[in-house]
């Protein structure tokens, strides 16, 4: 079962784990209220369509009052067919690399942790390291070492420490939680200087 | 709990159940296999049927023989099995080697299932069903059914090999032969009824005869123990391990991108990595990871010297170095080229690789090996010998044989050819000299080479 988005922010939180800004909105204004002049996403949240982006349940960089109204309108429309349904206000993350962290009970091995080239990337070339969890900073290390997009994805190494860091949280989250069968953070945006987890996905 | 499989490989005594007169059968094979090997323990044979095997006169039932035994060998159709089994309970033997098949293969999976239960009640250890059992050619045994000159025989050696199949085994065996290596033990262990492959790796880690573990398997039957002892082993020995079953249907209802990405072969191979497995993608790799490790020369870092008898050899090498990511081309320190530039001819470039030409012998490759063995840039080297060329002769094979008891570094030839090489391969390879056919298999087995060390080494 998918758990509620806010839950699973919280558990991020917990594990230091940073996601990005995000609101429930039930009416148009309140979406523009919580922009407070910023770029805004806004998503629809449903069990009966995972695949957000594709569906076109997902409208990006909302700037000001006259973009947010119509793309909210447009959106409750097309959630009034797979009800129930929640409409999420995100900030806009800030450019950056797309990465998927993410994790799944195996049946012999226990809790496994992935990460990989995300976003739209993650099934054209599935570019991806596999661990059991927990992990190690070695591990951790061995992880990013083996993608190919490695030099993309650490900035040619600034970033590894923090991309290090954030495995390590993860792997943790996943081996202290037994009851997460799969986990999605995809994508999670990162910069040379920080990251933001911009979708989660957690199934229980 | 660590399964104690020494009966299986070294047993004082053997029980064969269904040992036969008639040379078709599988009974029979294995009787002339422990004949033919020498096997020095007691043989004892079982079969209703009173009339003599070869001389020797069959028991009735294993529960017949006074003696204690320590391996029972079983060739008999599968609906007989269970009784027979429940009698070598009764008579305490230690172990049983199945060979029938009939079980859980074709679905006879209640049947396997008593095999299990009754191995389990009287402690037995068994390997089986539906496999080839057991080759030690320390202790001479051996279970295979094999007709004997279908296959060639392994020496001695470190090297021991698991097969969960058996055809698989055999042709690793066979194979074995034609590479310098000895094997230490083989154990093709079929349906996993009672020893599976993590009960297997645990008394290879802790046998003193293996140096090096190679696997082929197409499952895993208790993860969790596995995962517990890969922990370990690779610390111990390295590991060379071929999973079958790549592109075997994932997760079918997988709801997340990781699910989806990550099935089950990406699961164990996960493992694999993560502990320092080795892993290779089809039969042969597992043979040149196998010779590679078993000269256990443990590199120092990654820069790599070629030297070769042929410009476009040490071209192709380089590329295969090149492409891989953890390996590198040393730089020849400048002692190295001082000393090189007193004793090369001035056709010599010099630089890595170095090409000595087509007419370069035993001489000019002591001269050139000499100092590149003491240069601390340089952690190992890769030998290219066209024997093709003029200068290229027994004397030289014998001069890097005579070099390889000096140095420390992993040192690896790369020879192609046919009848005049393959001799001087055999030459190299049995006084433990690692011998490819080809840059790229070279550059794989160096690069597995580092990669083990460099997780065998690492502290986190």
């Amino acid at each position: 079962m998918l758990s509620d988005y806010f839950k699973a922010k919280t558990l991020l939180d917990k594990y230091h784990i940073k996601s990005i800004e995000s609101k429930y909105v039930t009416k148009a204004e309140e979406a523009v209220k919580f922009a407070g002049g910023d770029a805004i996403v806004l998503k629809v949240i449903s069990e009966k369509q995972l695949h957000k982006s594709k569906a076109g349940l997902v409208k990006l960089n909302l700037q000001g009052a006259n973009e947010i109204k119509p793309a909210y309108k447009e959106l409750e429309a097309k959630a009034k067919k797979i009800t129930p349904y929640k409409i999420i206000a995100q900030k806009m993350a800030r450019k950056g690399i797309e990465a998927i962290l993410g994790g799944r009970e195996d049946p012999q091995f226990g809790k496994l942790i992935l990460m990989g080239l995300g976003g739209i990337y993650v099934e054209a070339f599935k570019d991806f390291a596999l661990r059991t969890c927990p992990i190690t900073k070695y591990d951790a290390l061995e992880m990013l070492d083996q993608l190919r997009s490695k030099d993309v994805i650490t900035y040619n190494g600034k970033s590894t420490a923090m991309i290090t860091t954030l495995l390590l949280n993860v792997s943790k989250l996943l081996k202290e939680n037994p009851s997460i069968k799969e986990l999605d953070l995809n994508p999670v945006i990162l910069r040379e200087d920080g990251y933001e987890v911009v979708d989660i996905r957690v199934l229980e | 709990m660590t399964r104690d499989l020494t009966p299986l490989f070294k047993p004082k005594n053997v029980a064969i159940i269904g040992a036969s007169a008639d040379p078709e059968k599988v009974g029979h094979i294995i009787l002339l296999n422990y004949i033919n090997e020498g096997y020095s323990g007691k043989i004892y044979l079982v079969n209703k049927n009173p009339a003599e095997i070869l001389g020797m006169k069959p028991y009735k039932s294993v529960l017949d023989i006074k003696e204690r035994l320590d391996c029972v060998v079983i060739a008999i159709p599968a609906p007989a099995v269970p009784e027979v089994l429940e009698e070598c309970g009764k008579a305490k033997a230690k172990s049983v080697v199945l060979i029938s098949g009939g079980f859980a293969e074709i679905g006879n999976v209640d049947l396997q299932s008593q095999i299990s239960a009754i191995a389990k009640k009287y402690n037995i250890v068994l390997v089986g069903p539906n496999c080839l059992g057991i080759m030690d050619p320390r202790s001479r045994v051996n279970t295979l059914f094999l007709p004997a000159y279908k296959l060639s025989k392994p020496k001695i050696g470190s090297v021991s090999f698991v097969a969960q199949s058996g055809a698989v085994g055999s042709v690793i065996l066979d194979l074995i032969e034609g590479e310098g290596f000895g094997l230490s033990k083989f154990i093709s262990y079929g349906n996993a009824a009672d020893v599976d492959e993590t009960d297997i790796m645990e008394y290879l880690m802790n046998d003193d005869e293996t140096k090096v573990i190679v696997m082929y398997i197409e499952g895993i039957k208790r993860g969790k123990a596995f995962l517990e002892l890969a922990r370990k082993i690779t610390k111990v020995k390295p590991v060379i391990i071929l999973k079958a079953g790549r592109t075997a249907a994932g997760a079918t209802a997988a709801l997340s991108h990781t699910a989806a990405l990550a099935g089950s072969y990406e699961a164990h191979e996960a493992v694999f990595r993560q502990f320092g497995f080795t892993i290779a993608n089809d039969l042969v790799d597992l043979l040149f990871y196998a010779k590679i490790f078993e000269s256990e020369r443990a590199p120092k870092g990654n820069r790599i010297a070629i030297i070769t008898n042929g410009g476009g050899a040490g071209v192709l090498t380089t590329d295969a170095i090149s492409s891989s990511k953890y390996l590198k081309l040393a730089e020849l320190s400048e002692e190295t080229k001082a000393t090189l530039s007193k004793t090369m001819p001035p056709l010599v470039n010099l630089r890595n690789p170095l090409d000595l030409a087509g007419d370069a012998g035993d001489k000019r490759y002591h001269d050139a090996l000499y100092p590149i063995i003491n240069d601390p840039n340089i952690d190992m080297i890769i030998v290219i010998i066209l024997f093709q060329t003029p200068g290229a002769d027994s004397k030289l094979a014998a001069e890097v044989i005579e070099l390889k008891e000096t140095i420390e570094k992993p040192m690896v030839i790369i020879s192609v050819g046919t009848q005049y090489t393959e001799m001087h391969k055999i030459m190299m390879e049995s006084s433990g000299l690692p011998v490819y056919d080809s840059p790229r298999s070279a550059a794989m087995s160096l690069e597995a080479l580092l990669r083990y060390y460099q997780y065998k080494n690492h502290k986190d």
